[in-house]
């Protein structure tokens, strides 16, 4: 009976456990997949872990992880000893309310705790700023702006981490034999001597304890970080994140892998060290092994380490230039080689959409040089003064883009923006999986294709397209034609057309096969195409979105020099050329657009398809049915906005 | 001397003022403040309409919680009883997917629950699916035939053979990477308390006539209620503002509190001042919850952790 | 004639490969107050956890009236325990600790039907206040526990055990983590609740002075094995071999050889005893307690020594005196300045003698005074019994 009782147990117990690391085991299979399935096994490869060693991104990302884990957790460690101790010897009547603010960062919501800390970053950045400009103005003492950036990421960790500190040492603290420290003064020690020859070996497990807890805390967090991180940084949870949004590579499995397997042996080490010191106490005699000097260059070590590693990541002097474009949308390859060229590093970021990348701006303490925001963005971000003039004696390049790509409405008289790519917004769709070529919008509203539609995942494409379907402008003020098209999306939502509203995640689902139709941009179409040639893309009849994206320098940016260097770099023929190749997105550039198929055959050795250098560089005939988006006025973008926010939480 | 001591706490004091309490105020002052900048209740006001989205992250929220006690409670309880050395490895195990970051976790689900993914492909190949769509084939013919004979109009969900189990961009993805993640902060709170409990109170009830059943209900379990509040709490804070799960696991038809405050901050639609308020009236109803749930197991001490 | 209730048959209990219990064989009477005597490790306190029914014994057998109870689980034992540290319940008040039994349902057998019953509120409530009333808590009934004294958890504790009326209380050095004045006075209450309510009470302690003041029946034990049994009286009296003598009061033991009855020999001079059926010749350890030994002057001695150290203990000198390299510990009412030589005098009945026993050798010589005095008067010494007390019992 009992012993049916124990298996019983410790089945229930094995079953949770599989639950847990299930997935994990997962992750860590599909690293050495040979193929960027994460479902289909196709072989045993070790590729992905040499290209995760240079992939820079992931790397850094690592890198600032760890490093933020290991200088949170060291100095919330020491913060929240001293802090704890405060507390203890404080009187009640003020501990009780201090405790209660201290436990705040630990029972808020994470959310919360984030986004306000990201409004007191912005908000006395900002006071700071304006402070600094006035007085750098006035006199030859130069003062530093701030961002948000490491130093902020930091700030965030260390306060959250420092509550579960005390938490963990408060208890050893209260346990303590009052007398102690005073037995300790009493045969001679100062108050500081009898804290490290007494106090601390006591409570020692307690800080040791929260220690770990801070940094367990710190490594798993993500959405505190990701409020504030700033541009220039990114921890891994933030890197990944970005990714899930576009083609999660098994890179990230591969990194996943690679930092469990090591705090296994981590803890397999420690735990066995343990294990070992405990027999050692049982018989005493084999306890001389034990060498505190070993301890204390262990420890010496790791704080030497630390220190060095704060002084390789603080080379401050090297010049940056901060970049937000959109994922997949640049050649990695570019960026090295504008750093080796230059010496600028480049932080590339990316936005999720040009309203994202709005918010992030219009919020400030966004630290971005370079956006690259589309036409009707460039022209609202014009109007509410975000944007710098251009010194076009610093971008020579400006002359090879093509005559098409200037005077456009978003900006008449060329001042501020610099044409990146261009291209049209269209119909994706898997052709073995509808029954008929898809030619209107109409697919987009058909409950015959009930949750096999990926909708884009922004306000302008997505009403856009119903205001097409029905054969309004996609540029008008009626609100009523507005609430039509919204009522349009609303209901064919509801009827379960739409699988989900995505951006990038639509590379993932259409290239799996996940979904039949999405709706979103020709270059990403020829980059889903490149896996999976059963998609086909279509510029529908009803005519559609004709888009320039360009790269403009925000009016705050801290590195304009930088930022019209990179931009003049991005605008040669050569770089365009690869860009295209990499993006499939259509160069403002003529040469290069012109230049591209011959680049292609050269490259891979056969023709470019017609039909898809069309799709890219879309003909007169197709460019006749489409319409530029342009600048809204800010009441039909505040009806956008609440349609879309409502349309957001209607249940499908 | 002992105010003294009292002052190490002092840039602490000093840091949380900054770090902790300020920003606090600021979202308060956000919530009433328009995009014009004058004191407003506006945001208030338009709360209304994300009525919805609140009871929605509640539900689920409460139900992740539920499920994670339901199945973190036995657990924990199990785990106390066995051996040191069981519990010592049992520790390490339930801690160590938290060293890797939560995303990755969630990130693993994806690739499991979708509808191409590895479950539906095991099902695919097990033959559920299969006999999924026979039973729905039945059905269907069932229903025709009744249909033929008694005029009604009998009719299944579905009328279509299936290719799959629709398991990502459901609630259930979503509760699932909620119980998944935050699992181990339900097991490790019990756990502790249950671990530390004087085993000679439970000596005690049984010597005062309790079978195990009755020594678990009135000594063990009230014993262990401030392991479950802070457990409960742990669970529930982060579920009901959780943004990132419900993104990957939920898609985009997933819109939960957490997703709404993103939006607003860092989204498509930029509107810090309603992201302010809800985070507001989020923070109010989860600290009432709390305090009524801490009434409720009123006087234990404050719960340890870990 | 006193009943008997229990009874432990050649219980042995073993750890790991070592033996707590040793054949322990022990039979306890109705209405008695029985005290399991010894130094920490003995295995007393394991013997009432055998019968209180937390630990099965290795081999042996636990009778209860006759009927075998080895694997009957603690809840359906009449028998009740005082816990060490009380194990007083932190999340019920007062009256619901002392309640917490009542309010479980028994097994109640009417008719030959069996059936589960629960007292009615009102009984429990007037058998709760009734308790209280008897450990003297009258009014405390609302209370929480963390706002007792010590001494008033001890009594709720008592109180909790006793509501459920058992045949015998169980209680393991419970006085252990009192203070000396509270100790005693919880000694004089224990002793009248005991002989109020008529039960059995079996007692663990390791302070011989409470084993004497309060006890009918004294078992001394010492490493899983009973030394002796008897009423304090016969305990400190007639002690049988040189672990008991030293244990239970002060000794003065020597080596000694018994010519024939009621002679004995040691510093080569032949004494007069009460003691008899020795063997002739047989060594055997002789016992003189520090009180008995008159000193008189020099030349009245029996034997004569000189005085090497004087400790004031307020109705006694605690006087020391070397007897040619042996030292004895003397209780005198008089001064006796050190480097005096004296003699003294020994009747027959302050004579002792006990056969020789592994514990010969070990005790009663006082050369190296001061320590082992100084830590067995120490009234603040607690001992902690076996390690397994407010363990998890992961050795069980």
């Amino acid at each position: 009976m009992k012993g049916k009782n124990r298996f019983g147990r410790r089945l229930s117990m094995a079953l949770v456990f599989l639950f847990l690391y299930a997935p994990i085991f997962v992750l860590m299979v599909f690293s050495f997949n040979d193929s960027s399935s994460r479902t289909v096994w196709q072989g045993f490869t070790f590729d992905w872990y040499k290209e995760l060693f240079q992939d820079s991104i992931i790397l850094n990302s690592l890198y600032t992880t760890l490093l933020v884990a290991l200088l949170s957790s060291a100095i919330a460690t020491v913060a929240g000893t001293f802090a704890a101790i405060g507390f203890y010897n404080m009187k009640r009547r003020w501990r009780t309310p201090l405790l209660t603010i201290n436990n705040i960062p630990m029972t808020n919501a994470d959310i919360v705790t984030g986004v306000s800390m990201c409004l007191f970053f912005v908000a006395a950045f900002g006071a700071w700023n304006a402070f600094a400009q006035q007085f750098n103005a006035d006199h030859v003492a130069q003062l530093p702006t701030l961002a948000m950036g490491f130093g902020t990421l930091l700030i965030a960790h260390i306060t959250f981490n420092i509550p579960y500190v005390i938490l963990s040492v408060s208890p050893k603290l209260r346990q303590m034999d009052k007398n102690l420290v005073e037995a300790a003064q009493d045969l001679g020690c100062t108050w500081m001597q009898a804290f490290f020859k007494v106090v601390l070996p006591e409570i020692k497990p307690g800080v040791v304890n929260g220690m770990l807890i801070a940094f367990t805390m710190s490594v798993d967090d993500f959405v505190i970080s990701y409020f504030t991180a700033g541009p220039a940084t990114s921890t891994l949870a933030m890197t990944i994140y970005g990714m899930t949004k576009k083609r999660i590579s098994p890179k990230i499995n591969a990194v996943s892998t690679l930092l469990f397997v090591t705090v296994l042996l981590l803890l397999v080490v420690v735990n066995v060290r343990e294990v070992r010191q405990e027999r050692a106490k049982k018989h005493p005699a084999r306890q001389q092994e034990k060498n505190p000097r070993g301890k204390k260059f262990l420890l010496a070590g790791a704080a030497a380490a630390v220190i060095l590693l704060l002084i390789l990541s603080n080379q401050s002097d090297q010049r940056v230039v901060n970049v937000c474009g959109w994922g997949e949308n640049i050649e990695p390859s570019l960026i090295e080689e504008f750093e080796k060229e230059t010496g600028i590093k480049v932080n590339y970021q990316t936005a999720e959409s040009n309203e994202a990348m709005y918010s992030k701006v219009v919020m400030g303490g966004s630290g971005y040089d370079v956006v690259v925001p589309s036409d009707y963005m460039v022209s609202q971000m014009r109007q509410e003064g975000l944007l710098a003039k251009l010194n076009f004696d610093n971008i020579p390049n400006y002359e090879l883009i093509d005559d098409t790509y200037k005077n456009l409405s978003f900006d008449p008289d060329n001042q501020y923006a610099v044409p990146y790519t261009w291209g049209t917004l269209g119909i994706i769709y898997n052709t073995t999986m509808v029954d008929e070529p898809i030619t209107s919008w109409s697919a987009l509203f058909d409950p015959k294709y009930a949750g096999q539609v990926l909708m884009i995942n922004n306000p302008r494409d997505a009403i856009g397209v119903a205001l097409l379907y029905l054969g309004y402008s996609v540029n008008t003020h009626d609100e009523g034609e507005i609430q039509e098209a919204y009522e349009l999306l609303r209901q064919a939502k509801a009827e379960g057309v739409y699988q989900s509203f995505v951006m990038d995640e639509v590379y993932d689902k259409m290239e799996a096969g996940e979904a039949a139709i999405a709706v979103y941009y020709a270059g990403d179409f020829l980059s889903m195409y490149d896996n999976n040639p059963d998609l086909a893309y279509v510029v529908p009849e009803e005519g559609s979105n004709w888009f320039v994206d360009a790269m403009c320098v925000l009016e705050d940016a801290a590195h304009k020099e930088e930022a019209e260097a990179w931009i003049n770099f991005i605008c040669q023929t050569q770089s365009c050329l690869a860009n295209m190749d990499y993006i499939w997105y259509a160069s403002p550039n003529g040469k290069a657009l012109e230049e591209y198929p011959a680049y292609y055959k050269e490259l891979y050795g056969e023709e470019m398809a017609p039909d898809l250098y069309e799709v890219m560089a879309a003909p007169a005939d197709v460019l006749a049915r489409c319409e530029a988006y342009d600048a809204l006025p800010p009441e039909v973008n505040a009806i956008y906005k609440n349609l879309w926010t409502e349309l957001g939480i209607k249940d499908g | 001397m002992k105010n003294k001591r009292s002052l190490f706490a002092l840039p602490y004091v000093v840091w949380m003022a900054f770090f902790v309490v300020i920003p606090i105020l600021l979202v308060l002052f956000y919530a009433f403040t328009s995009a014009a900048g004058g004191f407003t209740l506006d945001n208030f006001r338009n709360m209304g309409s994300y009525l919805v989205v609140f009871t929605h992250s509640f539900e689920l929220a409460i139900i992740a919680t539920l499920v994670c006690l339901i199945i973190g409670y036995p657990i924990s309880y199990w785990m106390a009883k066995e051996g040191p050395r069981f519990q010592r490895i049992a520790m390490v195990l339930i801690m160590l997917p938290m060293w890797m970051n939560f995303l990755l976790r969630t990130y693993a689900w994806m690739s499991i629950l979708e509808n191409t993914g590895l479950l539906n492909r095991l099902f695919a190949a097990v033959g559920i699916i299969d006999l999924g769509n026979l039973i729905n084939g039945g059905l269907n013919s069932l229903c025709a035939a009744l249909n033929g004979a008694f005029g009604l109009s009998l009719n299944t969900a579905r009328d279509t053979a299936m290719t799959y189990f629709q398991m990502i961009n459901t609630s259930g993805a979503v509760v699932l990477g909620m119980v998944y993640n935050y699992l181990p902060f339900m097991i490790l709170p019990i756990y502790s308390v249950i671990v530390k409990m004087d085993h000679s109170l439970l000596e005690a009830a049984r010597d005062l006539g309790a079978d195990s059943v009755t020594t678990f209900r009135r000594v063990i379990f009230p014993l262990s209620l401030p392991g479950i509040l802070s457990g409960v709490t742990m669970v529930f804070v982060p579920s009901v503002s959780t943004f990132a799960i419900s993104r990957l696991l939920g898609g985009s038809s997933e819109m939960l509190l957490g997703n709404l405050i993103e939006m607003q901050f860092t989204g498509t639609t930029y509107d810090p001042w309603l992201g302010s308020a809800i985070s507001l009236v989020m923070m109010v109803i989860v600290v009432v919850c709390m305090y009524v749930m801490n009434r409720f197991g009123e006087g234990e001490e404050q719960a340890v952790m870990l | 004639m006193a009943k008997e209730l229990i009874r432990l048959v050649d219980c042995c209990m073993a750890f790991d490969d070592e033996l707590v219990l040793d054949h322990i064989n022990l039979y306890f009477n109705d209405s008695e107050f029985l005290t399991l005597l010894g130094p920490s490790g003995c295995g007393k306190t394991t013997t009432l956890r055998i019968i209180g029914g937390f630990t099965t014994p290795t081999s042996g057998e636990v009778l209860f009236d006759g009927v075998r109870m080895n694997d009957i689980p603690p809840h359906l034992r009449q028998v009740n325990t005082v816990f060490q540290r009380y194990a007083l319940f932190p999340h019920l008040n007062v009256f619901e600790n002392v309640a917490f039994g009542l309010r479980i349902p028994r097994t109640v057998e009417e008719n030959g039907k069996k059936s589960k019953k629960k007292l009615p509120e009102k009984e429990i409530r007037q058998r709760v206040l009734e308790m209280l009333e008897i450990v003297s808590l009258k009014g405390f009934e609302n209370r929480r526990i963390s706002e007792l004294s010590g001494g008033q958890q001890q009594r709720v504790a008592i109180a909790r055990a006793l509501v459920n009326r058992p045949k015998v209380l169980l209680l393991d050095e419970p006085l252990a983590a009192l203070d000396l004045r509270l100790r005693k006075d919880m000694q004089s209450e224990l002793k009248r609740i005991q002989q109020q309510l008529g039960i059995t009470f079996i007692y663990v302690t390791h302070d011989q002075e409470e084993a004497l003041a309060m006890s009918d029946t004294i078992v001394v034990m010492d490493q899983g094995k009973i030394q002796q049994i008897g009423t304090p009286e016969d305990i400190y009296n007639e002690p049988k071999n040189a672990f008991v003598a030293d244990f239970i009061g002060e000794s003065n033991i020597l080596d000694g050889i018994m010519h024939q009855d009621y002679v004995v020999e040691f510093f080569n001079r032949k004494f007069k005893c009460l003691d008899k059926g020795f063997q002739p010749m047989e060594p055997v350890d002789v016992v003189i307690r520090p009180e008995d030994v008159d000193i008189v002057p020099v030349e009245k001695g029996q034997l004569r020594g000189t005085v090497t150290a004087v400790t004031f203990k307020g109705v006694h000198y605690d006087t020391i005196v070397d007897f040619k390299g042996f030292k004895w510990l003397i209780q005198t009412t008089d001064y006796h300045e050190v480097g005096k030589e004296i003699g003294i005098v020994l009747n027959p009945d302050d004579i002792h003698i006990m056969h020789k026993s592994q514990y010969s050798g070990m005790f009663g010589d006082y050369s190296s005074y001061s320590e082992e005095y100084d830590e067995i008067n120490d009234p603040t010494y607690i001992e902690e019994e076996d390690g397994n007390l407010g363990g998890r019992g992961d050795e069980e």
